[in-house]
């Protein structure tokens, strides 16, 4: 939906650019033997810190797309309800890693002072690359969860 | 001294060095060359900011100067760019020049250097060109990231239509990098190893949030793009023009046109700037500006309007003289004043705008279809008087004003409604009426129809009836009648009178309708005409009266078939003969009936003409009700006495009869006709309407015939509906009939007269014992005189006794076991012993009662069997072959008879007494178990069972014979 209000090539149908990246921002995609290695502590620490930084990130896009869209109120309501789905994610982790007996992270600014200045153009490419790794690690948290649930049951 | 010698070596080269310059800044011709040359990038708008200075300038010196500015790409020997710049230069002061480039300053390097010359008149011979400076070289691409290429110009901002460069810088090289502008690849040129160029001729608007050009290398490289940002042409704002109501604001209008508001730019400002007074105003709204118009007197006016955005500004121009720019408010209080029925006189006021001028109001006033304009001058107050009104009218006035000195726009208009007072009808009002003589009176039924809006002047309220009686002029009389009545009832003697009528409102009373009512209806005998209607009405037309008429009222009724005949007319003048009656309550198929009365001098209407006929005529939707009477086996007679001729749809012409037969033979005065069933019939034609019997002759006797009885007119007949059945008589059934009526009646009174006195005629015809003494038997043997011969008399018999005999169950015997079982005797005759006590009941059926004459006086009883035949028992002549028979018999009858059941044995006292054979008669017999019931003995009477004597035997048989004859 993001992708609607940018115009071509990001409105363009099937359009996908996974070279697209952002250094700030860790990348959900993750081969299947790396995840299944990771223990307990590492998975929920890095979906934690990748959530963090989508808090950040998301937060950021949305002010990116209040200067680009300014007239879709609509697509401002979604990035922010997205953000705050992902900070409730991140404090449901937080409680489970603490009832895990994991250290939680410190928070950190993932975002430093990186992102002032881009270009109409950078910025609607970040706002393609925040949305893609949110979607992504939404459904690697969800798989983490169900891991844990099944090493965790009750 | 190594040291020492050191330093003056340095001392020496920094001496010489010194001696150079000075031999080089000597050899200048120019000594303001420019200096301290910094060059600026602006990359947002692609520009280059030149900074420099020229020294050696003295204090307050002031000296123009062209500097010449050279611009190289890529490389210092390809200028893209030389500009003469031309500038006072003052002492210490550093100079500015901006240079936009049209390629991004990312996609190569530039370089800048520039000269001086003296442009100045004071000193003429420094005119010659300095050095060059140095190349200031630009390259942004140094300030770049680790990216492997870029696009530029980012976010650059372009009008609609405008030419762009793009380009891309890649790090590497050799690289194969694709650019795209919405989707579309496009064509570059190399610029360099490691640049492309791409340039975009008129661009055009896309959308308010930017267009997006992108490139992507085929190595699945990042992707990197820049938006386009085109905005649409700043137009010239369109009808700018200015206005003032009150002389204290103007108000300035114009159209915007296009919106060049995007996303990165936002619309065009508007500014409203006055030279004049040198006022400058920011504009709210996008449309339109208010100015306060300056307390001294300012007249004129000269606005520059400008609109503005990011990219160009517009401006126009407009100068006026404000009190030729006045457009007054829409006038107020307006008023009516003096209000009569044909006048009223209108103010109204202005908004005051100043003691210098007049307005010019138009004033308009519409009413009953007409309009009145008219134009006043006005400075405060406006008054303006309207004559030549309709009474009781309502009108819709309105006005307004513009400057009469100076026309530049009327003001809105301001709307007030008034009604004119009434005033006395003008008109008489249209009178008819309708006389009935009624037992030696006259009753009139006056009419008149409602005056018109524009005769009543006003509301009517009540008409006035004077009746004047002219057969005794001093007798009059005066009735109100109350609105809105439009006629009344008079009761008068048949004398004449002549009434007046009058319409009166709140204000007067109108003139008089005059007309003369006598006892004589004036319907005299005319003859009546048809007319044919038409889609229109009905056209009349009448003669010409000789004498002096006053006019001619023709008189209809709208419902002539509704119980209020709804009486209208219609009044035209003396000369007119002719008219046309329309009306809206005229239909098809109604009969319509025109009375055309001409008036006399003398205001007496009497009656000219009549006519009838129909607005159109349609078939008739019903038969007549037909009577059949006179039936004879050759003819009948049709009667429909009832049909009304007048109520029907159009003209009945006549009636066809129509007659179904058999024979399907027609007799003169009928032909042939097939209906719409196919059906063939005889038709009879009565061409008088008024002939309503028909008489159906030369018919055959015993037939069937159908008939049907139809009218017919000029535009069909009635409907073939169903045919009435009939069917003649035979030609004897008449006769027949007259003669078995009376035979039929004569039976019946027989049947009566026989069942009244039914008793006496059983008694002497069929008497249910016989008396021997009242039977033709005796007249026989009377008439043969034979003096043996007696009846016998009951007296004379012994009895005879029934045995009954109880049989054991199962068990069949003979009449000869009679031992064995119990015999209960019964008596066929009442005797104290076989009544003597209850017993059960034995019913006897059909046992044959003997009587056998005998001449000793003795009476000889003969057992019978139960339905003994005929035949069979002629055969018993002797008492022994009867026993024979009845025990054959009662065998017979035992077999039938169940077990158990009582036996009954019939013993007769005589033959047992006479043959003595072995059945053992008991002489005391046990009172009987079973009551006895003798039910419907027979009478066979006589000679079955008589004595063995020869002489009664023969006459026995005879009785006999003569008794079976009679029985049957």
């Amino acid at each position: 939906m993001q992708l609607q209000y940018q115009g071509s090539p990001f409105s363009d149908p099937g359009f996908s650019a996974p070279e697209l990246q952002l250094s700030s921002l860790p990348p959900a995609v993750v081969s299947f033997k790396t995840w299944h290695a990771l223990d307990d502590r590492e998975r929920l620490s890095h979906a934690q810190g990748a959530f963090l930084a989508l808090t950040q990130h998301l937060q950021l896009v949305g002010d990116d797309q209040r200067d680009l869209n300014p007239g879709s109120p609509m697509l401002l309501a979604q990035i922010g309800a997205a953000r705050l789905r992902a900070q409730g994610l991140l404090g449901n982790m937080a409680a489970i890693m603490t009832a895990l007996g994991l250290p939680i992270p410190p928070e950190e600014d993932t975002l430093g002072v990186v992102p002032f200045g881009a270009s109409a153009f950078e910025r609607k490419c970040r706002g393609y690359v925040v949305t893609r790794e949110y979607g992504h690690w939404t459904d690697r948290a969800v798989r983490d969860l169900a891991l844990l649930k099944a090493k965790y049951p009750g | 001294m190594a040291l020492f010698s050191v330093f003056q070596t340095t001392f020496l080269l920094a001496l010489l060095s010194l001696r150079t310059y000075q031999s080089e800044v000597l050899s200048e011709p120019l000594p303001w060359a420019p200096e301290s040359l910094r060059v600026f990038i602006n990359s947002t708008h692609q520009c280059l900011h030149l900074q420099w200075s020229v020294h050696n300038l003295a204090h307050h010196q002031e000296l123009k100067m062209v500097f010449q500015i050279e611009i190289s790409r890529i490389k210092t020997s390809n200028v893209i760019w030389v500009e003469n710049y031309s500038t006072t230069v003052k002492w210490n002061q550093v100079l500015h020049w901006s240079w936009e480039s049209k390629l991004p300053l990312e996609c190569a390097k530039h370089f800048i250097r520039m000269r001086s010359a003296v442009d100045d008149a004071k000193t003429p011979e420094q005119s010659f060109w300095s050095n060059w400076s140095s190349w200031e070289e630009v390259h942004v691409q140094n300030s770049l990231g680790h990216d492997p290429f870029f696009v530029f110009p980012k976010d650059k901002l372009v009008e609609e239509g405008s030419n762009v460069t793009i380009c891309y810088v890649s790090r590497s090289q050799p690289n194969n990098i694709s650019c795209y502008l919405e989707g579309v690849r496009m064509q570059g040129e190399q610029l360099e190893p490691n640049v492309s160029v791409f340039n975009l001729n008129h661009v055009a608007f896309i959308r308010e949030t930017g267009t997006n050009i992108y490139c992507k290398g085929d190595q699945g490289d990042s992707i990197k793009g820049i938006v386009l940002f085109v905005s649409k042409v700043l137009e010239e704002p369109k009808d700018f023009s200015c206005e003032t109501q009150d002389l204290t604001t103007l108000n300035c209008t114009w159209d915007p046109r296009s919106d060049t508001g995007l996303l990165k730019q936002l619309s065009q400002s508007y500014t409203l700037f006055e030279s004049f007074s040198g006022k400058k105003t920011l504009c709210k709204h996008k449309s339109w500006c208010s100015w306060e118009v300056a307390p001294e007197s300012q007249e004129m006016y000269n606005f520059t309007l400008t609109a503005e955005n990011y990219l160009r500004k517009r401006s126009v121009h407009l100068l006026f003289n404000l009190t030729h720019r006045v457009h007054p408010m829409a006038p107020f209080s307006v008023l009516f004043t003096d209000v009569s029925a044909t006048n009223a006189t209108m103010t109204w006021k202005v908004h005051t705008t100043g003691n210098y001028y007049t307005l010019l109001c138009q004033v308009e006033l519409y009413g009953e279809g007409e309009v009145i304009q008219r134009n006043v001058s006005v400075e405060v107050d406006g008054k303006q008087l309207f004559g030549g009104l309709k009474p009781d009218t309502e009108y819709r006035a309105q006005v307004r004003c513009a400057n009469a000195n100076h026309f530049w726009k009327w003001s809105e208009w301001t709307r007030q409604n008034f009604t004119t007072a009434e005033a006395a009808p003008s008109e008489a009002p249209d009178v008819w009426r309708n006389v009935k003589s009624v037992q030696g009176h006259s009753v009139v039924t006056l009419f008149w129809k409602p005056l018109s809006k524009l005769q009543a002047n006003g509301k009517i309220l009540f008409y006035n009836i004077v009746i004047e009686n002219l057969d005794r002029s001093s007798i009059s009389k005066l009735l109100s009648i109350p609105a809105p009545a439009n006629g009344t009832e008079l009761n008068l003697d048949q004398c004449l009178y002549q009434i007046h009528v009058t319409a009166n409102n709140s204000v007067g009373t109108s003139p008089a309708s005059v007309i003369i009512v006598s006892g004589d209806p004036g319907n005299k005998e005319v003859e009546e005409e048809r007319v044919k209607g038409m889609e229109d009405g009905f056209s009349l037309s009448w003669k010409p009266q000789p004498g002096n008429v006053t006019g001619y009222i023709v008189e209809w009724c709208d419902h002539p078939r509704g119980p209020l005949c709804d009486l209208q007319w219609k009044s035209v003048g003396p000369t007119t003969t002719s008219t046309v009656v329309s009306s809206d309550a005229f239909r098809p198929g109604v009969q319509y009936n025109f009375r055309i009365y001409g008036i006399s001098t003398e205001r007496v209407p009497y009656l000219l003409e009549k006519k009838t006929g129909y607005s159109q005529e349609l078939a008739p939707s019903d038969n007549p009700q037909v009577v059949m009477s006179n039936l004879t086996s050759r003819s009948f007679t049709l009667s429909w006495k009832d049909y009304s001729i007048e109520s029907q749809p159009s003209f009945i012409q006549g009636y066809h009869v129509y007659l179904k037969s058999k024979a399907g033979q027609c007799h003169s005065g009928s032909e042939k006709a097939v209906l719409s069933d196919d059906a063939v019939c005889c038709k009879y034609r009565i061409d008088n309407p008024k002939q309503k019997t028909f008489v159906v002759e030369n018919l055959q006797p015993e037939s069937f015939y159908e008939f049907l009885v139809t009218p017919y007119t000029s535009v069909g007949e009635g409907p073939h509906g169903a045919f009435t059945k009939v069917t003649t008589p035979d030609e004897y059934s008449p006769i027949l009939i007259r003669i078995i009526l009376p035979m039929v009646f004569c039976i019946l009174l027989i049947m009566i007269i026989c069942y009244l006195k039914s008793q006496w005629m059983k008694e002497k015809c069929y008497p249910d014992i016989p008396d021997p003494y009242k039977s033709s038997v005796l007249s026989l043997i009377k008439s043969k005189e034979n003096p043996r011969l007696t009846i016998m008399s009951i007296k004379d018999c012994v009895p005879d006794s029934i045995e009954v005999l109880n049989k054991q169950e199962g068990t069949r015997k003979s009449l000869t076991e009679t031992e064995s079982s119990k015999a209960t005797y019964l008596y066929l005759l009442p005797t104290e012993k076989s009544y003597s006590g209850p017993g059960p009941c034995i019913c006897f059926e059909n046992f044959t009662y003997n009587q056998a004459a005998s001449d000793s006086a003795s009476c000889g009883h003969v057992p019978v069997a139960p339905v003994a035949p005929l035949s069979q028992l002629g055969l018993l002549t002797s008492p022994e072959n009867l026993l024979k028979a009845l025990e054959k018999n009662y065998m017979n009858s035992l077999g039938e008879i169940p077990a158990g059941e009582t036996n009954l044995n019939y013993v007769s006292q005589l033959a047992s007494a006479m043959s003595g054979d072995k059945f053992i008669l008991p002489t005391n017999p046990p009172e009987p178990a079973l009551c006895s019931e003798y039910k419907m003995q027979m009478a066979i009477p006589l000679g079955l069972a008589s004595p063995p004597s020869s002489g009664s035997s023969s006459l026995s048989s005879v009785t006999l014979l003569d008794e079976g004859e009679h029985y049957h």
